[in-house]
């Protein structure tokens, strides 16, 4: 188990956490809600979905600041990543050519499912039937290849 | 700019009320009329007689339909100063924030006429009072703004023969409007064909045909025109399959679905538009920078995500952003905004010198410390400070600054004078001078425990008095202290240059003194020579004549 440390002790965030550090708030409050919320009535895989998706907001908020805009410095993006405000992994595959709008790392995971294959919602729209509206098993995303 | 299709309330219905009747304001803005008699409320505004006939056709609107409904309602409740902006209603496919409920004022357009397209049997081009078309499939319940590729060419021909028809008679005036794009296509046509062809040439067996007329006071005075004998009479009131209810929903959720005015979207027949509906001119960039407007004054934070701001939905009632057609037009601006401000903000603070953040804390020690308090009990209490919560400062340094503050306190009034007295006098001039007072007291004097440990009411006053006495600064501290350097370097060399010049001076003078020192010496040495050389033969002489 790490040490515990005490906040009077803790070295400071890098420079410019300030500037985000209320929507970083803001989406940690909406984690916490989504945590505690009594699962809803539905399929029990669905009971998750809403903090995948929450993740992958915040991830993709942090990514987008970095690579996108660089509006944070590369210290505060190892340490928003160190200190967990952002998957890095789902990151490293948002800036591979096929992957850009990946929504987890679970629907590539081609070997949890039956035929070897990837999640529906990695299909591109363009393939799909006409007016097919699915949302995906394990995490309720409708469609994220870089096509679409 | 869409002509409005409101009514003017005051206008249209200055009508008392029946009895029982009163008028109310809703929360959104609406009237509303309620009967306290019965306990019936209503948008409608009810009239003497039990059913107006005047406003509803028999066809009425099905106000089951929602979006029917409100615009139903929306023509008893115009909604102010609307007419004037582009956009005011939509609130586009980012509106789904925070804006539902609410009914959206819309503006009423009409299906006024229709016709069966040839050879696309069930689909209908369906022309609504402001001259926008659509198609529509009755039997599958679907209609586009957009005209479908395959239904093209049947279109075509229809335009063409109506170009034929009116150029053929020319009875009506107003349907000598000019309709540019068709007109051109006509020209060609009327090359190729003769413009006496009969109006039948198509296979149609029922066609209706209602002239329209842009002028909106003859809103619902169409003049309706059997065009073929062989229609059925009930369907001169209920005209195809569907009413003309359907087709105002249809309409409707259409127009609200995109919230787009018939300027904002390209229905494929630009010249069908009503003059003004592409707007002012009004050019991207202008939109833009509106928008831009808009994110500036709302004090967006250009940090937080999109998803925010719509969630939020603040932006989203604002007349600017209507500004931009589409979402993701909006996306794109908000995008460009936020690094723009981002990279200002930098830049900003890049200029700006850091502020010391035990200035704060120690502001706030002036206000709150006290003997009475441990730390411990002092940082409990006001943990909830800003200052206390300042990552940048370490809780070592805290209570590092609280304890001598408080000893500090703890000594008598003379001696804390005297220490800050000290302490003024060893700051140097370029950071304390007679200009501090306006400048700000220099960061050094405001966080030492020195300064807070006085009381403000006698500190000031003291301070106030010595920075009186000081001298005025050097002109800039960097640029003195670069003379100073630079001063001081020419004295040295100026100095070096004396010292081997002096050297110099002296090796001469005593080489010069060797010189004569050595002349003198064989001046000496010539003498002795000389003197050597001088004896005579006397001597001799004498000695041989002493010998002899």
């Amino acid at each position: 188990m790490p040490a515990i440390r005490h906040a009077s002790k803790r070295k400071p965030p890098p420079e410019g956490f300030s500037d985000i550090e209320d929507d970083l708030l803001i989406f940690a409050n909406k984690m916490k809600d989504a945590q505690n919320k009594p699962s809803p009535a539905g399929p029990k895989h669905q009971a998750q979905w809403e903090v995948f998706q929450i993740a992958h907001q915040r991830s993709r908020y942090v990514y987008d600041l970095y690579y996108k805009k660089e509006a944070i410095s590369k210290p505060l993006y190892d340490w928003l990543l160190k200190n967990g405000y952002a998957d890095a992994m789902l990151i490293a595959k948002w800036k591979k050519q096929g992957y850009e709008k990946l929504c987890c790392l679970r629907c590539i995971q081609t070997k949890e499912t039956n035929f070897n294959s990837t999640c529906i919602c990695r299909i591109p729209r363009a393939q799909m039937k006409e007016g097919q509206d699915i949302q995906c098993f394990s995490c309720g995303c409708r469609g994220c290849a870089s096509s679409d | 700019m869409l002509k409005s299709t409101y009514q003017r309330a005051d206008a249209a219905a200055p009508e008392a009320l029946p009895p029982g009747w009163t008028e109310h304001k809703a929360p959104t803005g609406h009237t509303y009329y309620y009967n306290a008699s019965t306990k019936e409320s209503t948008y409608k505004r009810p009239s003497a007689q039990p059913e107006a006939p005047s406003i509803v056709p028999t066809y009425g609107p099905n106000l089951s339909d929602p979006s029917v409904a409100n615009a139903y309602v929306a023509q008893f409740n115009p909604p102010p100063a609307q007419q004037s902006h582009r956009g005011g209603f939509g609130a586009g496919r980012g509106g789904r924030g925070g804006y539902e409920g609410r009914p959206k004022p819309a503006p009423i357009d009409k299906p006024v006429k229709k016709e069966p397209i040839p050879g696309h049997e069930p689909w209908i081009l369906v022309y609504t009072k402001y001259s926008r078309r659509f198609v529509y499939n009755p039997v599958k319940k679907t209609s586009f703004w957009r005209i479908p590729e395959k239904l093209m060419p049947g279109i075509l021909e229809l335009d063409k023969e109506r170009i034929r028809r009116k150029s053929g008679n020319e009875t009506d005036p107003k349907s000598a409007e000019p309709e540019t794009a068709e007109a051109e296509e006509a020209t060609v046509q009327r090359k190729e064909e003769t413009p006496t062809a009969a109006p039948e040439a198509y296979d149609s067996s029922e066609y209706e045909e209602v002239e329209v007329t842009d002028d909106e006071d003859e809103e619902g005075h169409a003049s309706k025109r059997q065009r073929t004998d062989d229609a059925a009479p009930e369907e001169e009131e209920e005209p195809v399959e569907f009413t003309e209810a359907d087709i105002a929903a249809q309409l409707q959720a259409m127009g609200t679905d995109y919230g787009l005015e018939p300027g904002d979207y390209d229905d494929g027949n630009m010249a069908d538009w009503p003059e003004g509906a592409e707007g002012v001119e009004f050019s991207e960039e202008d939109a833009k920078l509106l928008f831009k407007d808009l994110l500036d004054d709302f004090r967006i934070n250009p940090f937080s995500p999109w998803e925010k701001l719509i969630e939020e939905g603040r932006i989203i009632e604002d007349q600017r952003y209507t500004a931009l057609p589409t979402t993701r037009a909006r996306k794109e601006c908000w995008d460009e905004w936020s690094r723009e401000k981002i990279a200002a903000q930098k830049e900003q603070r890049a200029k700006q010198e850091k502020k010391d953040p035990r200035i704060a804390y120690m502001a706030l020690l002036q206000e709150k410390a006290t003997p009475k308090l441990y730390w411990p009990e002092f940082k409990r209490k006001y943990k909830k400070e800003p200052p206390m919560k300042d990552l940048n400062l370490s809780d070592k340094d805290r209570e590092k600054a609280y304890r001598d503050l408080v000893n500090r306190l703890k000594t008598s009034q003379a001696t804390r004078k005297t220490e800050l007295t000290t302490m003024l006098k060893s700051l140097p001039l370029h950071v304390l001078n007679n200009r501090s007072l306006a400048d700000g007291l220099p960061t050094q004097l405001l966080v030492d425990p020195r300064y807070a440990a006085l009381e403000p009411s006698i500190r000031d006053g003291l301070i106030e008095a010595y920075v009186q006495g000081l001298p005025p600064p050097p002109d800039n501290v960097e640029d003195a202290k670069a003379a100073s350097d630079e001063r001081e370097k020419r004295e040295k060399r100026t100095k070096a240059l004396e010292e081997r010049n002096r050297v110099i001076d002296e090796e001469k003078r005593q080489r010069e003194r060797d010189i004569a020192r050595g002349k003198a010496r064989l001046r000496d040495g010539e003498r002795d020579i000389e003197m050597a050389m001088a004896v005579d033969k006397t001597g001799l002489r004498r000695q041989l004549e002493d010998a002899a």
